[in-house]
């Protein structure tokens, strides 16, 4: 009763959906828009992803791809190597532990997680930055860009949930 | 699924559990590592992350093209609109500018006649490469821009990165076909500077700000807003000369600098070639024109 190669390979396509999305998006987030100060600002577009599907497909979400992925944008961005990839896993770690008060839920419950994730990460990551390079570094563009996060929150959770439902149902 | 599950899987479920809180925690741990390792700069993480930027330039080059397309449309929509008024101006200022073609034309003239009687050096050849950006910081803890040229076309750590309006920053990172700018906003970011008029030198510090400081002036240099700031070539990896900003404000705890470049506009940047005769070592900063590409065609 082995499945047949065809179906396997449909499968681990399937899978591996979540990653490569938020693969693109680590890509799309150091794209120069051409609008004035965008690119400090950037929403944390690959948070977004990394919260949705730990909370939705977190066998497909797991910490090691997590950490692939935080060591990715920071090799795309410059940023200090290690801490994308640390946040991220805080926010994996997070959501999954509480993924059964999201799951089945109103969307509004989600949103308030991810406002409230969002804003530890966003404290958490710019305590480290500091630390990290020994001085104050503005807090404003890091509370601009959670806000953003938070804001575009819902269109990305709308858009998975479309990838969920029609590529992911079964998996 | 559940009824095929055999003993032995049912037996490995905690294990596997176990195993994963394990990974998540050493994963974590060794972020925390990378952090305190990143600091050393090690040989085989930097190899790493020029590799990375090596691929994904062109992957970024292309998602950036309809971006930018999508920009210039946006842009020649705006000028269509105001253009009667444009062109007015721009004939204006033609008019103004031949005016200071004929005095500069005289000047230098008169420079050169000076050079010759005092047999004064003159500067090193600057050689631009220009570049694409294909990527930004995407974040606010660094300012940088990772451009689509690297090694192979002669692009060294240290050398100066201009755009149309002013500097913009310096190499920090050079892949093969791609090389990373630390721009002047940036927390690391030291450029030797000098103030046009007065030549007082300072250090154009930044500090992730949109306008960084000029520090270490000497005690005596008077510094009014509206001053222009240029590269003092101190240290000789930067050409001296190049335009900078302008002095924004002066208060008790810092002077600030308004820089010329447009942050948000920046396509295309030039990356100078630049020697000094025996200041710099050729491995580290070859500005001669003999590995430039220009010279095969």
């Amino acid at each position: 009763m082995t499945p047949t190669i065809a179906y396997q390979i449909n499968r681990l396509l399937r899978g591996s959906v979540p990653f490569a999305v938020t693969m693109l998006l680590a890509l799309l987030s150091v794209v120069p828009t051409g609008i004035n100060g965008f690119d400090i600002v950037t929403p944390a577009f690959v948070s977004i992803s990394v919260f949705y599907w730990s909370i939705h497909r977190p066998y497909l979400m797991s910490a090691p791809l997590v950490f692939l992925l935080g060591i990715f944008s920071d090799f795309l961005t410059g940023a200090p190597l290690g801490l994308s990839s640390l946040m991220l896993l805080a926010v994996h770690g997070i959501a999954l532990s509480q993924r059964r008060i999201f799951i089945g839920k109103s969307f509004l419950l989600t949103w308030w997680g991810y406002f409230l994730v969002a804003f530890v990460i966003a404290m958490l990551s710019w305590i480290v930055a500091c630390l990290y390079s020994l001085t104050f570094i503005p807090l404003m563009p890091v509370m601009t860009q959670f806000i953003l996060s938070l804001l575009v929150f819902p269109f990305f959770a709308w858009g998975f949930g479309m990838l969920q439902n029609n590529l992911l149902r079964h998996t | 699924m559940a009824p095929r599950q055999g003993i032995a899987i049912r037996l490995a479920w905690p294990l596997k559990t176990i195993f994963q809180r394990f990974a998540f925690v050493a994963l974590i741990v060794l972020s925390i590592a990378l952090l305190f390792l990143g600091k050393a700069n090690i040989g085989v993480i930097e190899g790493l992350r020029t590799t990375t930027t090596d691929v994904m330039t062109p992957v970024l080059a292309t998602i950036s093209q309809p971006v930018d397309a999508f920009n210039s449309a946006v842009n020649k929509v705006q000028k269509l609109t105001d253009i009667v008024e444009e062109n007015a101006r721009l004939r204006e200022e033609n008019a103004r500018l031949l005016k200071w073609q004929a005095v500069g034309r005289a000047l230098s003239q008169e420079n050169e006649n000076y050079r010759q009687l005092l047999n004064a050096l003159s500067d090193p050849l600057v050689l631009p490469i220009t570049a694409r950006v294909v990527g930004d910081s995407g974040g606010p803890f660094v300012r940088t821009l990772l451009l689509n040229a690297g090694r192979d076309d002669g692009i060294r750590v240290g050398q100066a990165v201009v755009g149309p309006l002013g500097l913009v920053g310096r190499i920090a990172e050079t892949g093969t076909r791609s090389s990373r700018a630390l721009l002047l906003t940036d927390l690391n970011s030291r450029i030797p500077a000098v103030l046009e008029k007065s030549r007082h030198k300072g250090i154009l510090v930044g500090d992730n700000s949109a306008s960084p400081t000029l520090e270490f002036l000497p005690n005596n240099a008077i510094v009014v807003p509206g001053d222009r700031i240029v590269t003092s070539g101190d240290g000789g990896m930067l050409p001296a000369g190049r335009p900078i900003g302008i002095v924004a404000s002066v208060t008790e705890r810092a002077i600030r600098v308004q820089t010329f470049t447009d942050w948000s506009r920046l396509e295309y940047v030039s990356v100078l070639r630049y020697d000094l005769p025996g200041m710099s070592s050729p491995d580290e900063n070859p500005g001669d024109l003999g590995e430039s590409r220009l010279d095969d065609k």
